[in-house]
């Protein structure tokens, strides 16, 4: 019943959200902007006037490798201090070459083909207006890839992997979790359990343990199949681990929560489907968030399954293990909640 | 008088807002019983029984098990007693050896390999042991609910109509079953809506009907204070007997068993003279002539003016 008449509806609904966005969606762009003249300033005006963007300014006494670094952004633009000075002195002595802007980027986000198209746009038509035919200011593209030195090339299969493994976390978490309760209470096995000397927290425990294992388990055969098949990049590092069995307890616990208040696997199967479908479309796990409209942006930092998602980006992809840290935590704070929720409010006991 | 293992006393469990699916029973079990709790579906057995089990709480009255209230704390009961509730069903993909071991565990006993075969033989499930629960007989569920129930060895062992549902040949599996923990020392807590399964295994039966303890006792002292005839049997009489039993104004009926056998309820002693008199005089054919006491049955339909037919009332 869920696929034949629920599942289209959220589908046209997610979907026609994200990719119908009624223009509104605009990219955050991070900009530094070092140019002591005006041209710089002109050039990030022409840039804000497309409407694609939002400009971020980036401090200028920070390095901006590290702040895209330390920020795991997916693409900036950087306008060097001497940008209007040699622009002057193209065009008074005409000297060869170019006055560079260089975009550092992520090839592999629809984003940063977005921004360079953009930039070399604006680029073109102050050219045009400066001179009228010789080039001179130019855009420089520059890989921010970590892994992309020369050595290791990422495809987007690496950074689709770690949304594949948040979705499988949350699947098996949530929608199994959610089931089992229904099917438990439906069956009497819950009345079963309570007539042992098993402890209710002991048992919510014991499934938090075996859909870590199982999922490590997932993440490891995912990740070798990806090596093996696609030639991945991405790495399993310990961090990986962790935010997976941190997210293994937050969708176990959600899954409990939501299992308290359906009565049969039908209804939990339905339920956990309404919740956990938007949340995979909306999470990050196919589509960059930066694709999406402001306002779906802001329900996917609601959504556990996104920074689960950006944990795993960060640590296996930009081996940014600071950001999947503060990731990490803000998933588990989340599951600490829903633990809390589903051990008051869950009772093997009739009323 | 054995010693007492149950001790309930002005039970009751209201639902709002006028749900009274307990009212005010009382009873108790003594060590070594089994102790039936008989009546319609919705008179609430298993509200009783779950309440006793822990898994309900009371609006009032108390329960005390083995000396001790169990609204102030189960969990040291937990060991001492065993608890099959209704409609049990085993966990589809575990064999039947595994859900014995998983369920040791759970109560924190170790248990060997060969404890697990004799567990299993104990209920006749020695040679299914390797069998995924989900392919199991209903009555080999039942059996192996049983199994697990017994498995922390309890003195006191929760029933709850364990044959519901089950074949002519199943429900006797299971009686023979019961009689033979009963025989162990194990305390024995039946709840069933089936007569014939109360008055052949139970010491005592407790009738409960629409919330209330109607009659309590022995199954022979139940027949003996609410029955109100001598049966004699014409075997083999058949509708022609019957008619013309009533065309010389006899009260009698077919046996609802068979419709073979006539019945003839006979009230007072007294009475018995001239109607064998009468039955002599009737010129009918039948294979034989005896007479029966009353079964639970008939006091049943005594008592709430209506026979039980699957837990289900019939007017």
């Amino acid at each position: 019943m869920f696929f034949a008449l629920v599942f289209p509806v959220l589908i046209i609904l997610v979907f026609g959200a994200i990719f119908m966005g009624g223009g509104t969606s605009k990219i955050t762009l991070h900009a530094q902007n070092l140019d002591e003249g005006s041209q710089g300033d002109a050039f990030l005006n022409a840039l804000n006037s497309t409407t694609l963007f939002d400009i971020v300014e980036i401090p200028s006494n920070e390095s901006i490798e590290q702040y895209i670094n330390n920020n795991s952004l997916t693409v900036a633009i950087f306008i060097p201090k001497n940008f209007t000075f040699d622009i002057g002195e193209h065009l008074l002595f005409n000297e060869p070459g170019t006055v560079d802007i260089i975009i550092y980027g992520d090839p592999s986000k629809s984003t940063y083909g977005t921004v360079i198209g953009a930039a070399e746009a604006v680029a073109e038509g102050m050219n045009f207006r400066l001179i009228g035919k010789i080039p001179i200011i130019n855009t420089v593209p520059i890989n921010i890839n970590p892994g992309d030195d020369g050595e290791t090339q990422f495809n987007y299969i690496d950074f689709y992997l770690p949304g594949i493994v948040g979705f499988t976390v949350m699947t098996n978490s949530l929608f199994a979790m959610t089931s089992t309760c229904a099917e438990y209470r439906q069956r009497n096995y819950y009345k079963l359990l309570a007539t042992t000397n098993i402890k209710k927290w002991e048992w919510l425990v014991s499934k938090f343990i075996f859909y870590t294992l199982l999922l490590w388990l997932a993440l490891v055969l995912t990740y070798f199949v990806g090596r093996a098949v696609f030639d991945m990049q991405a790495q399993l590092t310990p961090i990986a681990f962790v935010i997976i069995a941190v997210g293994a307890f937050t969708f176990t616990a959600m899954g409990m929560l939501v299992g308290i208040v359906v009565k049969d696997p039908e209804g939990a199967s339905a339920i956990a489907n309404a919740i956990g479908f938007p949340m995979m479309f909306l999470s990050g796990t196919f589509f960059p968030l930066e694709m999406m409209p402001d306002y779906l942006q802001i329900v996917a930092g609601v959504m556990p399954l996104t920074y689960l998602n950006n944990g795993l980006r960060d640590t296996m992809v930009y081996f940014n293990d600071g950001n999947a840290l503060i990731n990490l935590a803000i998933v588990f704070i989340i599951g600490i909640v829903f633990f809390i929720l589903a051990s008051k409010f869950m009772s093997w006991k009739e009323k | 008088m054995s010693e007492t293992v149950v001790e309930v006393r002005d039970l009751s469990k209201y639902y709002p807002p006028d749900v009274k699916a307990v009212d005010g029973i009382s009873f108790t079990i003594g060590a070594g019983q089994i102790f039936s709790m008989l009546g319609p579906n919705g008179a609430g057995k298993t509200t009783t029984v779950e309440i006793l089990e822990g898994l309900r709480n009371p609006t009032s009255g108390e329960v005390m098990i083995f000396g001790q209230n169990i609204l102030k704390d189960y969990s040291k009961l937990r060991k001492r007693v065993g608890i099959l509730p209704q409609n049990f069903e085993p966990f589809d993909l575990l064999k039947p050896w595994e859900a014995i071991q998983y369920w040791t565990q759970l109560y924190d006993i170790r248990i060997t390999k060969k404890e697990i075969n004799r567990a299993l033989e104990r209920v006749g499930l020695f040679e299914r042991r390797n069998i995924h629960s989900k392919k199991l007989s209903g009555g080999e569920k039942r059996k192996l609910g049983i199994a697990l129930s017994l498995v922390n060895n309890p003195e006191l062992l929760f029933l709850d109509e364990p044959t519901t549902g089950l074949d002519p040949k199943g429900r006797r599996d299971l009686w023979a079953l019961i009689n033979e923990i009963k025989e162990k020392g194990t305390t024995v807590f039946l709840t069933t809506h089936y007569l014939d399964e109360a008055e052949r295994l139970a010491d005592d039966v407790s009738i409960m009907h629409k919330g209330k303890i109607i009659a309590e006792g022995s199954p022979d002292n139940l027949v003996e204070k609410y029955g109100k005839a001598t049966i004699v049997v014409l075997e083999g009489a058949g509708s022609s007997g019957l008619q013309k039993l009533k065309e010389k104004g006899i009260d009698a009926h077919l046996d609802d068993a068979d419709e073979r056998d006539v019945l003839v309820p006979v009230r007072k002693h007294s009475e018995m003279k001239s109607m064998m008199c009468t039955l002599a005089s009737s010129d009918i054919n039948m294979a034989d002539i005896y007479t029966r006491r009353e079964t639970l049955e008939d006091v049943f339909l005594n008592l709430v003016g209506s026979k039980m037919e699957d837990g289900v009332l019939k007017e």
